[in-house]
């Protein structure tokens, strides 16, 4: 098994999960209505736990501790997707995100339910049901705003048509899929994009919105490989404040 | 300019002479009532309210705002609006004493979901189902199914059809529940630290 090649992996999806963890978690308290506040508040929890988790098997294979490997790199030592370091704006394009992001990481985890390497299967079938309910959140919110009135139809349609680009930028392919591929531990991020595509095309067919032409999009990529957008850093200056000031800090 | 804060635009705007107008809605979704099943084989009890569009966006906010600390194993959730509710008593008569008997009505029966109140102030919680053809009848059927010496200060009847259950494969929503530790306030043991740092303080 190629080491490498497992923590480019590990790595990508530990850090989308943790940068979208925090950066959803940002609403907390500003959230639409204290019932979405509370979800969604909820969720960029789960998200944060399952970066933790998986930063704890990268550990096991000889990185550092997950606190420090969270709070102390820069933004170029970050390989997480463009798409989740985008500021918030509007809650229409963070619905969007989420919407995209999560239809994404649901199949992802379904693909490495069956993988090779074992504490990643583990992990993906431990984590299925919190995957299931923000997926059903997402997708219940696409349905009801996707249907409901001009405002919140033309809303999400713009957050769709500028969100794409980069949520293209997830599937960014890695040096090392044919070897990961080969050796089942993954299947790599061509299949998991079309599977993607396909997903995403039933629930938006589902409502009023027009799905961007895919041939037309130009995909935003360089996040994997550590070229980040000038929003990266200051999140992650505002993320690892109090650890700078004390890492032995316990709260 | 408009205000952002809410309080302010909630103000009456002056109106205009000879204007007579109903009184506007408020700008606001409805309320959902949510039932909670904290173990398999315990009754289900309902917890309280959510606001929500519509009953399917109620389900998935529920999820979240009623279980995601506590144990469960399935929620489900229904309009205000359709949960029929006896007369209250005081405690010294039986709510039931306040339903007619209901003579037998025609049309098709369907299944009601009854609710009894036991203490005041506690949540109603799920003691059965009946069939009926009205909420009346459910709770007149109710009666016959489930009165006895204890008192109960309210009964709610509610009819299945109306209500958004928890599909069997969605059971799986709470599987990791019992490990999300850091969502329970007593896990950061925050009294502990406390009596650390005054310890530490008095040492000084």
């Amino acid at each position: 098994m190629n080491e490498l090649a497992l923590k480019e992996l590990l790595y990508k999806i530990a850090d989308d999960l943790l940068i979208l963890g925090h950066r959803n978690s940002e609403w907390t308290g500003f959230g639409p209505l204290l019932e979405e506040d509370i979800a969604f508040s909820s969720m960029a929890q789960d998200k944060v736990g399952q970066s933790h988790a998986l930063y704890s098997i990268l550990n096991t294979l000889g990185e550092r501790e997950p606190d420090t490997v969270a709070f102390t790199r820069n933004a170029s030592q970050f390989h997480n997707s463009v798409l989740v370091e985008l500021p918030n704006g509007e809650y229409d394009f963070s619905l969007i995100r989420h919407f995209l992001y999560d239809t994404a990481e649901a199949i992802r985890f379904e693909m490495l339910s069956s993988s090779s390497f074992q504490p990643l299967a583990e992990l993906s079938r431990k984590i299925r049901a919190e995957l299931r309910y923000h997926t059903l959140h997402a997708n219940t919110w696409m349905k009801q705003l996707g249907t409901a009135t001009e405002e919140s139809i033309s809303r999400l349609q713009r957050s769709l048509d500028y969100t794409m680009p980069f949520a293209l930028g997830m599937f960014e392919e890695s040096p090392y899929e044919k070897e990961l591929i080969a050796t089942n531990i993954f299947g790599g991020e061509q299949s998991l994009k079309e599977r993607w595509m396909r997903k995403v095309a039933e629930i938006i067919g589902q409502t009023n919105l027009i799905l961007p032409d895919w041939k037309l999009i130009k995909p935003v990529i360089g996040g994997r490989t550590g070229q980040h957008s000038e929003n990266l850093q200051p999140l992650l200056d505002e993320m690892s404040e109090v650890f700078r000031i004390d890492p032995s800090a316990e709260w | 300019m408009k205000s952002l804060d809410p309080r302010v635009n909630r103000l009456p705007v002056i109106g205009e002479p000879g204007k007579i107008l109903p009184k506007a809605p408020l700008d606001q979704f409805g309320t959902f009532e949510v039932f909670v099943q904290a173990k398999e084989g315990k009754a289900f009890q309902h917890e309280g309210i959510v606001h929500a569009p519509n009953l399917e966006m109620a389900f998935v906010l529920a999820k979240e705002a009623f279980t995601r600390r506590f144990l469960c194993t399935s929620l489900y959730v229904v309009d205000t609006r359709n949960v029929y509710v006896s007369p209250m008593t005081d405690g010294t008569q039986n709510a039931y004493e306040f339903v007619n008997d209901t003579p037998p009505q025609s049309g098709e029966k369907t299944s009601y979901e009854i609710y009894h109140l036991l203490k005041r102030g506690k949540q109603h919680q799920y003691v059965g189902t009946v069939q009926a053809v009205t909420p009346q009848e459910a709770m007149s059927e109710a009666r016959k199914a489930f009165k006895n010496d204890k008192i109960v200060y309210n009964v709610w009847a509610i009819r299945s059809s109306d209500i958004r259950f928890t599909s069997p494969e969605e059971k799986e929503l709470w599987l990791t529940l019992p490990e999300k530790k850091f969502r329970d306030a007593s896990d950061y043991k925050g009294g502990d630290k406390l009596k650390e740092f005054l310890e530490k303080s008095k040492l000084v």
